[in-house]
């Protein structure tokens, strides 16, 4: 049996290594994706205050340090029993709009955009932001960094850092923003929903005006039907800071609605031996191995999902792209992997007029912006749609607020099962007896996952002394046959 | 080691800032700023705990192409920056603290690290005097 090794994956948060196993005769006997990192912060969160966990927990990884902190904010909201201001309620969604906005953009034109801007068969070297950029143009490029500084000096404001926030507290927030920094705010939300259409409009051209990638998109080696989750307002329409999750099956049906205090009923884990990260599955389907379709409790929390899952945006621009979306698709629920990357795109636009209706409301620069909570802290979940999927923070705590118990189940976790099955699908359709492996061919497999826009959090900053990716190929002995690399 | 630097400094013409930002989000920091000196840990092959180095960004061109997990990485971010004509530093020095231990979680550096702070500090200050 051949072995091909893809360690550590790049342009992934955090480290995986990709385990492909060959049969004698070339074609693919099994695949293992593997999280060797075991980071415990549920565990190193025990005996700490409660209040100090927006601060503690948004340390999981510097991409998206504010999903931490404001799902944690908000289980304190539930621990502590009280109810936010209305003001505090729309600055963070005000500041985790922003967050979308810098996160997806990211997103897009660093880790995705290489994929199709240099398409899958560029070399190593190109295939890059800079490769990007000098393809895309310099103008481009500027409104990409443009974009994200804005948003970040957004997140300065109202969050007191730009990258970690400390405003969060139960019952609202630390700081009311002024007029000046109210009108300074809303030219950026301003900008961003041009750039979030102009981005649409890149995706228009490069991708669905490209054959052979519109081909890829709707191929079924990067399709899956599974259920799909996402936290949805009152009207079933996205919202990504409040409201209930929602999960629609492959056949876009409502499965289930439910409160973030009782996600325990719904969500059971799956362990397998050989990696430290753990299976989420739908409790009431239960755990039927790595299938899709109606009878597996697989499912997937990505931002197509939360448009499956949804009736649709309350912002009346994204609403027009969703509807585009799903009549280029063939209809609702999509299930093919790589229009994740449209659905982003949605959703940024989607998150900049959202932080325009926001910014003009009348409340945004109130000074009632915290309830002082008064009862005993016992027990409290809080769950936001992070940009790479519904992330729950549960604590329980005595009666002094000391954390006893402390359960993440992160945007990542929830599509672990699903990546894994995109992965295994891609390299079983694209690994043929007698294909060579070349690199644009394992390039292709890391696309299939990239969509997820995986997370599973960085243990160091350590520069890297070895290849970011190195794919070992071995003969049925064990012996090394040959060696490819990416990213020299 | 930053926050120990910031005790030494009364000037507003200097920021000191502790953050674990990275590529691009790093890049946001630095822009607009004349001179740049980052301190961060390091981890290399016969290093001993504490070894202090004095790195420019050339001495990272090697990593240039590899991608990281956290976006990109320090050399492609500067180099992004100089492609975009933003208002990139003048001079950007590195002052890279040989790590002991970077997989255990703890609110304290080890000991070895701990000793090399007060060096760390007279390094920087003498890098502002330049």
């Amino acid at each position: 049996m051949k072995k091909i090794m893809i360690d550590p994956v790049t342009r992934l948060e955090g480290h995986g290594k990709i385990a492909i196993f060959l049969k004698d005769d070339g074609s693919v006997a099994n695949v293992y994706f593997q999280v060797p990192e075991l980071r415990g912060f549920e565990k190193f969160s025990e005996g700490r205050p409660a209040e100090d966990m927006p601060q503690i927990t948004q340390r999981i990884c510097g991409v998206c340090p504010e999903a931490h902190h404001m799902a944690s904010t908000k289980a304190l909201d539930a621990l502590f029993h009280v109810e936010p201001t209305s003001a505090a309620k729309k600055l963070r969604e005000l500041l985790y709009s922003a967050f979308y906005v810098t996160d997806h953009t990211t997103h897009f034109y660093i880790l995705a955009g290489p994929d199709f801007v240099m398409g899958p068969d560029a070399p190593p070297a190109e295939r890059n932001i800079l490769g990007v950029i000098a393809k895309v143009g310099l103008e481009l490029g500027g409104a990409v960094i443009k974009t994200r500084h804005d948003n970040h000096w957004v997140i300065q404001t109202i969050g007191g850092r730009p990258i970690h926030p400390c405003f969060g507290l139960p019952g609202g927030v630390s700081r009311a923003i002024n007029e000046e920094e109210r009108a300074k705010i809303e030219e950026i939300a301003k900008s961003s929903v041009e750039f979030g259409k102009l981005s649409l409009k890149v995706f228009d051209d490069i991708v669905l005006k490209n054959k052979e990638y519109l081909d890829m998109v709707l191929s079924d080696t990067f399709t899956h039907r599974t259920y799909s989750m996402g936290l949805v307002d009152e009207n079933n329409k996205v919202n990504f800071y409040d409201g209930k999750v929602r999960v629609v099956d492959p056949e876009g049906k409502e499965f289930i609605k439910y409160a973030p205090r009782d996600y325990v009923e719904h969500l059971a884990e799956h362990v397998e031996p050989w990696t430290y990260l753990k299976f989420p599955y739908l409790k009431k389907v239960g755990w039927k191995g790595f299938v899709d379709g109606k009878d597996s409790g697989v499912y997937r929390a990505t931002p197509l999902s939360r448009l499956n899952a949804a009736d649709g945006m309350t912002t009346p621009l994204a609403q027009e792209a969703y509807e585009k979306m799903y009549s280029t698709l063939g209809g609702k629920p999509a299930h093919y992997t790589l229009a994740t990357h449209w659905a982003r795109l949605i959703e940024l636009l989607y998150a900049a007029e959202r932080m325009v209706e926001l910014v003009q409301d009348p409340e945004i620069t109130s000074t009632d912006i915290r309830n002082i909570p008064t009862a005993t802290p016992d027990e409290g979940v809080g769950i936001v749609e992070a940009p790479r999927g519904t992330l729950t923070h549960h604590y329980i705590t005595d009666e002094r607020g000391i954390i006893k118990k402390c359960n993440l189940i992160v945007g990542t976790t929830n599509n672990y099962a699903a990546f894994y099955m995109s992965v295994k699908k891609a390299a079983e359709d694209l690994i043929k007896p007698g294909k060579k492996i070349t690199e644009g061919l394992l390039n292709r497999i890391e696309m299939a996952w990239r969509p997820y826009d995986l997370c599973l959090a960085c243990a160091t900053h350590s520069l890297p002394g070895q290849l970011p990716l190195e794919v070992t190929i071995y003969d049925a002995q064990g012996n090394e046959l040959k060696k490819l690399s990416q990213g020299i | 080691m930053a926050r120990e630097v910031g005790k030494k400094l009364d000037d507003p013409q200097i920021t000191v800032s502790e953050t674990s930002a990275a590529g691009l989000s790093l890049l946001d920091s630095i822009v607009g700023y004349d001179q740049v000196i980052i301190i961060d840990a390091i981890q290399t092959k016969k290093g001993k705990a504490g070894q202090l180095y004095r790195m420019k960004p050339e001495d990272f061109s090697f990593a240039k192409h590899f991608s990281s997990p956290h976006q990109i990485n320090l050399v492609t971010a500067l180099e992004l920056g100089k492609m975009l004509d933003l208002a990139m530093p003048q001079k950007i020095t590195i002052f890279a603290v040989e790590a002991k231990d970077i997989a255990s979680f703890s609110e304290k550096c080890t000991p070895e690290v701990e000793q090399a702070i007060p060096e760390v500090v007279k390094m920087v200050l003498a890098e502002l005097r330049c």
